[in-house]
């Protein structure tokens, strides 16, 4: 095919849309409201993203050292430790500051740990290991479990495991919703290029008899399914865009609700919308041109 | 060359619409196909089109078997042909002049070409001043001289035409079939469906008549009478 026959077949499809107005922009709308599911998710999804990782770039390591090591030993650690690449501070934290900072914690109802003083203690001795870049973390990590006086390495900070397990629920119930969605608009897509396939029957006749190839008469009806999947999912992701917008303006405010937790920060809208947009465009595309085939195959018979 | 052999074609429901046809038409014939309502000229037509398969037999177009004929070669094959028929099955939306230009648009010409031939075969269809009219402001024979500038455009050697004259007053018909014969003389091959007795019996040419799918005359310079 010469690009007059891509001129030829997108000028059609642009003209099968506009013949078709109420269909056309029922399948926009159905589309779009998939596609501004979708937006929603990646918008929150990338966000908790970054915050995550945010959280673990801050995160401490805390090195549980066994029972009977000895002050020299100790020592010699602490200053092997602090000379490990990514490594700026460690600090060392006895099981007796442990147990008072654990008392400190409960407050109130600190006494209820009264009877773990002294030799009945159970927390152990640990060292506090700050880390510059979260991409160091892995490799002290391996580095620490190697040493045998070191019974337990924690690194794991429960609200960055929140915040994954969060975004994974997300992503997991918003993606069925979307394919749901999707599924809805595919079918109104496909309605919509069945009522053109109708609608242009005489003409389909007429260039059957003139000739014309078969994927010559069925090109633009899949344009006009790709035009119907591309139109729903700019316009979503303006929709989302403006929303996010709506939210970034508001964010002072928001960090100043949730600004104690430290990692509530949204990222910018360009770099965001990035996303969207792409993802909008790849799935309305897929979906409209996947429901105009579906059609065609059905109604068109060439 | 287009042969037909043995060619038998039965409706789906049991019509026997053609029963063991046999001929030969050579190339730059002119052949009317006659006969009753019912006769099985359309059927013969869409033979030839394959829009429909024979029930058995052959049909042979240019050496070729049109049983042989895979779906994608279909196309290229119609191109050989220029088809014109009594409800001259013109785009409402478009004008004359865009009518014809979309038959060369299909088959992938460029503009330039489309620009150079269209205004051409409109003049020799006596159409050059209207090109502009859609055709809804064109009266029928008018609108029958665009469809035939449609099928000539793309230069078939082969026209068909079921009952081009069939809508039309006496004297159209007459400039109509003008147009046709012009087209004759210069090399196409045309083969009409009509039942246009006076049109057969003033042009003289081959006729073939069937009656109830059967082809009961095979007649150069023959003419079409009231059966018996
Ligand atoms: N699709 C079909 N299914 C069943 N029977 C058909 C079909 N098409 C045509 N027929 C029958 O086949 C016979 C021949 O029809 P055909 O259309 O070829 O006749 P014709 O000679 O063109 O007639 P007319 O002069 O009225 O156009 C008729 O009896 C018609 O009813
Ligand atoms: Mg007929």
């Amino acid at each position: 095919m010469n690009l007059r026959s891509w001129r030829f077949f997108v000028y059609h499809g642009f003209q099968n849309i506009l013949r078709n107005r109420v269909m056309s922009l029922a399948s926009v709308t159905a589309i779009m409201v998939a596609l501004i599911v979708l937006g929603l998710i990646l918008v929150i999804v990338v966000n908790l993203d970054v915050m995550m990782k945010e959280v673990e770039s801050k995160m401490e390591i805390t090195l549980f050292l066994k029972d009977g090591v000895t002050d020299s030993e100790r020592s010699s650690l602490e200053k092997e430790i602090s000379s490990w690449q990514g490594v700026y501070d460690v600090e060392f934290i006895s099981r007796h500051q442990a147990l008072e900072e654990w008392k400190r914690q409960l407050g109130d109802k600190g006494s209820l740990l009264d009877g773990y003083t002294g030799e009945n203690n159970p927390l152990p001795d640990s060292f506090l290991v700050k880390i510059e870049k979260p991409e160091y973390v892995n490799t002290i990590v391996e580095k620490a479990k190697e040493i045998p006086a070191i019974e337990e390495v924690n690194y794991s900070s429960k609200v960055a495991e929140f915040i994954e397990w969060l975004a994974r629920t997300i992503r997991l119930v918003g993606m069925g919703l979307v394919a749901v969605l999707a599924g809805v608009a595919a079918i109104i897509i496909s309605n919509t290029v069945r009522l053109t396939v109708y609608s242009r029957r005489r003409e389909i006749g007429i260039m059957k008899y003139i000739g014309a190839t078969d994927w010559f008469i069925r090109w633009p009806f899949i344009i006009e399914g790709l035009i119907l999947g591309v139109m729903g999912s700019v316009i979503a992701t303006g929709v989302v865009a403006l929303g996010y917008k709506f939210l970034l303006d508001r964010s002072s405010y928001i960090n100043m609700r949730w600004g104690y937790l430290g990692i509530f920060r949204l990222l910018p809208l360009n770099e965001v919308m990035l996303y969207v947009l792409e993802a909008s465009l790849l799935v309305g595309a897929c979906v409209g041109v996947l429901a105009s085939c579906l059609s065609i195959r059905k109604h068109l018979r060439v | 060359m287009i042969q037909f052999r043995n060619v038998t074609k039965v409706y789906p429901n049991g019509l026997c619409a053609l029963s063991n046809v046999n001929f030969t038409i050579a190339n730059g014939e002119f052949v009317f196909i006659v006969g009753a309502s019912g006769a099985g000229k359309t059927t013969l037509i869409k033979l030839l089109l394959k829009e429909i398969e024979p029930t058995s037999g052959s049909i042979i177009v240019d050496d070729v078997d049109l049983s042989s004929l895979k779906r994608k070669e279909i196309p290229y094959y119609r191109r050989k042909l220029g088809v014109v028929f009594q409800d001259f099955r013109l785009l409402p939306d478009r004008t004359a002049y865009e009518n014809v230009a979309f038959a060369m648009e299909i088959v992938g010409a460029s503009p330039k070409e489309i620009r150079r031939r269209v205004p051409a075969v409109l003049s020799m269809v006596g159409l050059g001043s209207k090109a502009h009219a859609y055709p809804h402001q064109l009266s029928g024979g008018e609108q029958q001289r665009v469809a035939l500038a449609r099928a000539l455009v793309n230069n078939p050697s082969i026209l068909i035409a079921d009952e081009p004259t069939g809508n039309l007053d006496p004297v159209t018909a007459m400039e109509i079939m003008k147009i046709i014969n012009l087209i004759n003389r210069r090399g196409t091959t045309v083969i009409m469906a009509t039942h246009a007795k006076s049109i057969v019996n003033a042009m003289r040419k081959r006729v073939l008549q069937f009656r109830k799918g059967v082809l009961i005359k095979d007649e150069q310079e023959g003419g079409y009478f009231d059966e018996p």
